[in-house]
């Protein structure tokens, strides 16, 4: 009797798992075509459109997800304040991808593309991220420009036409660091120490091979995230290596990594990546840190810097453009009175943004794989004072 | 025929682990031979590097693994909130630092500077526990196992949420590099990174003794608490029954409260401990801390006092040393796979006294 009890049970739970799959198919399927249809939107006055911002709000590096959803919030006031005429307002919708949780930003791609206001997106910042939610950004058809991934792949051309970058790549990047190490500190002895992640392997990568081919001996080491003793790596740090170049993202523990550094009685130079270019937090003096370019005397820096408590939040500073590009994108897409997403992304190819406009100081203009045009990284010096002054 | 069965089977296990591992060295000759070289030239500097910092991040561990041991030991309860409390005392102690003035100009001398955090963090660690125990365990103490460990992955989200919100999402530091420092930012350290001594060309910091030294004297403070106290004899007696310990008039309430004050208390010092030796604390760096106290507490012998302290030591060696002789990507691979043997080949732990069945 019990045992037929159960076999019923079973069965009824057995269609019930078949109806729901059934249903969720169907219903995907109609979210589909709706989102579809519905990402036609017409630009009248008192609509609001969409632009997404995809950044690290929480989790490890949410104090650079806070500078690019500060700078963020800052485009769009700008935006709406300077095109108020237009009637129509765009609105920043903003999700936390919690770098380097990727999981989040797949999540976060998912929830931008069935939503039908969004329009285009300004994000994600790393480069694991772009890459792994790129499927659900094209299958909504959403355009997603970043502001800082860097890793070079990324506009391979498997992305053309839905991903852009308003930061040079990693490639510039690592040869401006293997440039300056080579010719400026011109040292033979350099350790390098990823941080296990796409973008800091890919740093990493790039580095070492410009080293290698150079002559230099180059030794090679990697951290766990949420390290906090680093006692094994320093171990490995011998008294003859010169520099240490750690591609990371998180500031402070590139802080707390050159502090034991220190405390381990070894003197060698750490030269540090873009992530790690934050004077609130990393102030080894001495150090060095890459850095894509920043008009620190432009007019919107200055007037960001005043509505901020004096705080530049540097790296922040490309995700206005980003946010910037998207928004003249759907404006220029808007012509006649309507737009979609896919009128946007054809926008985003023809959007030109002269350097000296920029906050960048680069000029804003993409090739058809997405990168700017052009665009250098800079080097920069951590002073006694905690400055970063550019020397390269 | 049968003895060569009982044979075959006793001796091919450990046949077939030789082979393997010959086969793996005939392979992978040069890359051990690489190996073993990178460890000839990290020499006994080396060595001492890592065993010096194994044993500080040990300590800490061990005093987290404490807390994890009191409470199996009464409630037989994994309380996996008590890593989000370890980080709760750190931000405690740093919120007493900065109110004293900060790192960088404290208002106080910096051993009363110290002391204090210590405090602070001890007793809001410690009320929070109490609190935790009363509103998320005590009314499932009669309900399935399975009831209170989600309850507490509930608070220990909660927990890290909460500090999400109220704190931020910047990680905060301690600046011991600087703390007490005569000139900050200079790069002359302050007291606290002052060499005591060297071990081989080592140097070791006044951070790093301190930290391994009152963890020791929390845990002598604990033992002599729970050996020749009545608390202890109750929290003891409470352990080993807990109803028989109600009849005999041990308030047990009160007693399980105690230990939760007792055991965060230990977990707020280890954040301070932590926050000290390594600077930087953040909002989710409870959550491996409290998995890794986890596995010391077991490879230790949950329950056990001096076993949480060994298991802590053994912990924060073998993560430091898989990270200096092979790669940060091994040690947390090494400190879990210890989990996963200890529990597999010697569940009671190292000191962990076996469980008698009652038939």
């Amino acid at each position: 009797m019990k045992r037929k009890a159960g076999l019923a049970l079973l069965g009824v739970a057995a269609v019930a798992a078949a109806v729901a799959a059934v249903g969720t198919a169907a219903t995907d399927g109609a979210r589909a075509r709706q989102t579809a249809a519905a990402t036609t939107a017409t630009c009248s006055k008192g609509r609001a459109l969409s632009v997404g911002l995809a950044a690290p709000i929480t989790g490890a590096v949410a104090s650079l997800g806070a500078q690019q959803r500060s700078w963020a919030r800052f485009s769009m006031q700008r935006w709406n304040a300077a095109h108020a005429k237009q009637g129509y307002k765009i609105r920043l919708v903003e999700g936390d991808t919690q770098l380097p949780n990727v999981a989040e930003a797949i999540k976060v791609a998912n929830n931008f593309r069935s939503n039908s206001s969004i329009l285009g997106v300004a994000g994600p910042a790393g480069s694991q991220e772009v890459q792994d939610s790129t499927s659900a950004y094209r299958a909504g058809g959403l355009a997603f420009v970043s502001g800082s991934a860097t890793r070079t792949s990324l506009t391979d051309g498997s992305r053309a036409g839905y991903f852009f970058r308003v930061v040079p790549t990693d490639a510039k990047q690592g040869a401006s660091v293997a440039n300056y190490i080579r010719t400026v500190l011109k040292v033979n002895r350099v350790h390098i120490i990823d941080d296990q992640e796409a973008y800091g392997q890919g740093l990493a990568d790039e580095v070492e091979s410009r080293l290698k081919a150079a002559g230099v001996n180059v030794t090679r080491d990697s951290v766990a995230a949420k390290t906090s003793s680093f006692a094994g790596q320093i171990a490995k740090i011998g008294n003859d290596v010169r520099v240490v170049y750690i591609p990371w993202q998180v500031s402070a523990d590139a802080q707390n990594f050159g502090q034991q550094l220190r405390a381990a009685g070894k003197t060698a130079t750490i030269f540090g990546s873009d992530g790690l270019f934050d004077p609130s937090t990393f102030k080894i003096v001495g150090s060095y840190v890459s850095f894509f370019p920043v008009a620190r005397t432009s007019a919107i820096v200055t007037a960001y810097k005043r509505s901020h408590g004096g705080n530049p939040d540097y790296f922040g500073a490309p995700t206005y453009e980003a946010v910037h590009a998207v928004a003249q994108a759907i404006q220029l897409s808007c012509a006649d009175g309507k737009t979609s997403r896919a009128d946007v992304r054809a926008q985003l190819r023809k959007v030109n943004f002269s350097a000296k406009s920029t906050v960048t100081g680069i000029a804003v203009k993409f090739t058809k794989n997405g990168d700017v045009t052009s665009g250098r990284f800079g080097i920069f010096r951590i002073a006694a004072n905690g400055a970063y002054n550019p020397v390269g | 025929m049968a003895e060569a069965i009982t044979f075959s089977r006793r001796y091919a296990a450990p046949v077939l682990v030789v082979l393997v591992a010959g086969l793996l060295i005939a392979i992978e000759r040069q890359a051990l031979t690489d190996w073993v070289q990178r460890i000839h030239d990290q020499g006994w500097a080396g060595f001492w590097a890592l065993f010096v910092g194994g044993v500080t991040l040990g300590s800490v561990y061990a005093l987290i693994a404490l807390g994890y041991s009191m409470v199996y030991g009464i409630l037989k309860l994994l309380n996996f909130a008590h890593g989000d409390v370890y980080m709760i005392g750190a931000f405690a102690g740093y919120g007493m630092m900065t109110a004293l003035g900060g790192p960088l100009d404290p208002t106080v001398p910096i051993a009363l500077l110290i002391v204090v955090m210590f405090i602070a963090a001890m007793l809001g660690s410690g009320v929070l526990g109490v609190v935790i125990e009363r509103v998320a365990y005590r009314p499932l103490r009669e309900a399935p196992r399975i009831a209170p460990l989600i309850s507490a992955l509930g608070v220990s989200f909660f927990l890290q949420n909460s500090a999400l919100l109220l704190f931020g999402a910047s990680f905060r530091s301690y600046d011991t590099f600087d703390l007490g420092a005569s000139n900050p930012g200079s790069g002359i350290p302050g007291p606290m990174f002052r060499q005591l001594f060297t071990l081989s060309t080592v140097p070791v910091r006044l951070a790093q003794v301190l930290v391994v030294v009152v963890g020791l004297a929390l845990m002598v403070a604990l033992t002599t608490l729970v050996q020749r106290t009545r608390l202890g004899k109750a929290m003891r007696a409470t352990a080993y029954d807990r109803e028989a310990a109600a009849m005999m008039g041990i308030d047990v309430d009160r007693v399980i409260a105690s230990t939760f004050f007792i055991g965060s208390a230990l977990a707020g010092a280890a954040g301070v401990m932590f926050g000290l030796v390594f600077s930087q604390i953040f909002h989710f760096m409870g959550f491996l801390a409290g998995l890794k106290g986890f596995t010391a507490a077991v490879v230790g012998g949950i329950g056990s006092i001096p076993g949480a302290m060994l298991g802590g030591l053994l912990v924060g060696l073998a993560e430091t040393f898989a990270a200096g002789y092979v790669s940060g990507n091994w040690s947390d691979l090494l400190v879990f796979s210890m989990l996963i043997g200890f529990m597999l080949l010697r569940p009671s732990g190292l000191l962990g006294t076996r469980a008698i069945q009652k038939v």
